[in-house]
């Protein structure tokens, strides 16, 4: 039979605790896998926010960026949220979508703060993904804030990203915010469009 | 204490108490419950306080954390996972493993290496028993190399059970009678028990696949069979196990998920590989 006995590595310990020392000092290792150990093993620990922050922002390896990002949204930590907030106006979209879906994985409580001032920052791309984040977070000012945004950002296609959010959001209240952007940009045919699929969706009909 | 009923109230545990054992479970097994799932917990939360005479939430917790076997929480999640399966389930992935996946992994291989399948969340054995019965009739490479079959679960019943190898008709529906002729023994109306040479081959092994210490037991794997597992961690939790499972990958090595779980919606370590019978998930070279 072609079948044969496996033969695991018995009392294996983690890799992390093999090596000894302290992770910190092997997060500029030159081999992936040893920074992908380190990451791993800094989840736990607040003091390692900064030091996992600089790496990621070095980091070229997806499957290193990626465990720096789970290492980060596991410390849940406001640090851990303010470390990641800067790497949104990266120019690296895969960066950045890891960034967004991490800081979507993290408390609300410790994101919110964080994100909120990027809805008055000087680049729309900035506000429109401060909008789309906002409106995934289990906050109480996530309606407000979306609504000031549609009431007063200058750029369509930002108050546009409030308004997905809004409607993601199925609160009806919503409604009336979503039509005042009609006033705003009433020449605009996607704003048009957007105002309609929101009372459609609203009325039930 | 009495224990509710199927129709009656939930067992009773505050907003707070049910809040700080979902936090605990999480921490703890990787398993998540949301506030949907309330009902479902509180009704075995009650079961095994009843079973050891605990009347208190809070006393039940405590026992939970600091009992140094830990062999209450292993019998409290062996109640919180439900491990319902049957042979041959989702057979395309079978029959990706041996029209094509096999074939990958070992190009480039000597004749009489080593290769090694993990069925993580095994349940009571039906998938890795499954896997080695394809292999043996199905891959016409099988007798070329020495193949490794490891399969855990969190759930120690479950694989006691599965090491026993003992099915009832129903888990053996799905599969042709001529193999369930030549691969079981029929012990009376209602059981089979599969041979013993495939019962030996399998390595069974109790593993929390959101404990790092276990986990690195299993490292040069080159498939992972990982269905329907995922489901029951939230989030974060399925990134930390998916980075788990890509260190325990050899290089170009698979996983499979289940039918209605996507990858892409976990991890992006994984390059989705769409073979003619199933889209895989594939470790990159480097």
């Amino acid at each position: 039979m072609a079948l044969v006995k496996a033969r695991k590595n018995g009392e294996a310990t983690p890799a992390t605790a093999a090596e000894g020392g302290d992770p910190l000092t092997w997060l500029e290792d030159a081999d992936p896998a040893r920074r992908r150990r380190a990451a791993h093993a800094l989840g736990e620990r607040p003091d390692a926010v900064p030091a996992l922050s600089a790496r990621l922002a070095r980091e070229e390896d997806p499957s290193v960026r990626e465990t720096l990002l789970t290492a980060l949204v596991r410390t849940g930590t406001a640090a851990a949220a303010a470390a990641l907030v800067p790497h949104l106006a990266s120019e690296d979209v895969g960066l950045r979508n890891g960034v967004i879906e991490s800081l979507q994985q993290m408390p609300a409580a410790v994101v919110m703060p964080e994100v909120a001032p990027l809805l008055t920052a000087g680049d729309s791309d900035l506000r429109i993904f401060a909008a789309q984040l906002i409106g995934k977070l289990p906050h109480p000012d996530r309606l407000d804030l979306l609504a000031g945004v549609i009431d007063r950002d200058p750029h369509v296609n930002v108050c546009l990203s409030a308004v997905e959010a809004l409607m993601e959001s199925g609160d009806p209240a919503a409604l009336p915010v979503v039509e005042r952007l009609g006033a705003r940009f009433p020449d605009d045919p996607f704003v048009t469009f957007s105002v309609d699929a929101a009372r459609r969706l609203f009325s039930g009909a | 204490m009495s224990l509710p009923s199927d129709k009656g109230d939930a067992a009773g545990l505050s907003a707070a108490d049910y809040d700080a054992f979902c936090r605990f479970l999480r921490e703890r097994t990787g398993l998540s419950f949301t506030e949907a799932k309330r009902y479902f917990v509180d009704r075995r939360v009650s079961e095994r306080m009843a079973a050891v005479g605990v009347d208190h939430f809070r006393q039940y917790l405590n026992l939970l954390r600091f009992q140094a076997s830990g062999e209450e929480l292993q019998l409290l999640v062996n109640r919180m996972t439900v491990n319902e399966t049957y042979f041959f389930r989702e057979m395309y992935q079978l029959d990706c493993l041996v029209n094509a996946a096999l074939d990958e992994v070992v190009r480039g291989r000597e004749p009489g290496s080593r290769v090694r399948i993990w069925s993580a969340g095994c349940a009571t054995g039906e998938e890795p028993y499954s896997i080695a019965i394809t292999l043996l009739e199905r891959w016409s490479r099988v007798d070329e190399f020495e193949i490794e079959l490891y399969a855990s679960d969190i759930d120690s019943h479950v694989l006691e059970r599965a090491q026993e190898g003992i099915y009832e008709e129903r888990s053996l529906q799905a599969m042709p009678r001529d193999l369930v002729a030549k691969y079981f023994t029929r012990l009376d109306d209602q059981r089979w028990q599969i041979m013993e040479e495939l019962r030996d081959s399998i390595d069974f092994s109790l593993v929390n696949i959101a404990d790092p210490r276990q986990m690195a037991n299993f490292r040069g794997m080159d498939v992972i069979f990982c269905r329907n597992l995922l489901i029951y961690f939230d989030d974060l939790g399925r990134r930390e196990a998916t980075s788990m499972f890509y260190d325990a990958l050899s290089p170009c090595g698979f996983i499979c998920l289940g039918h209605s779980e996507s990858m892409s919606r976990m991890s992006s370590l994984f390059v989705p590989r769409r073979f003619p019978d199933a889209i895989l998930y594939q470790k990159p070279q480097s």
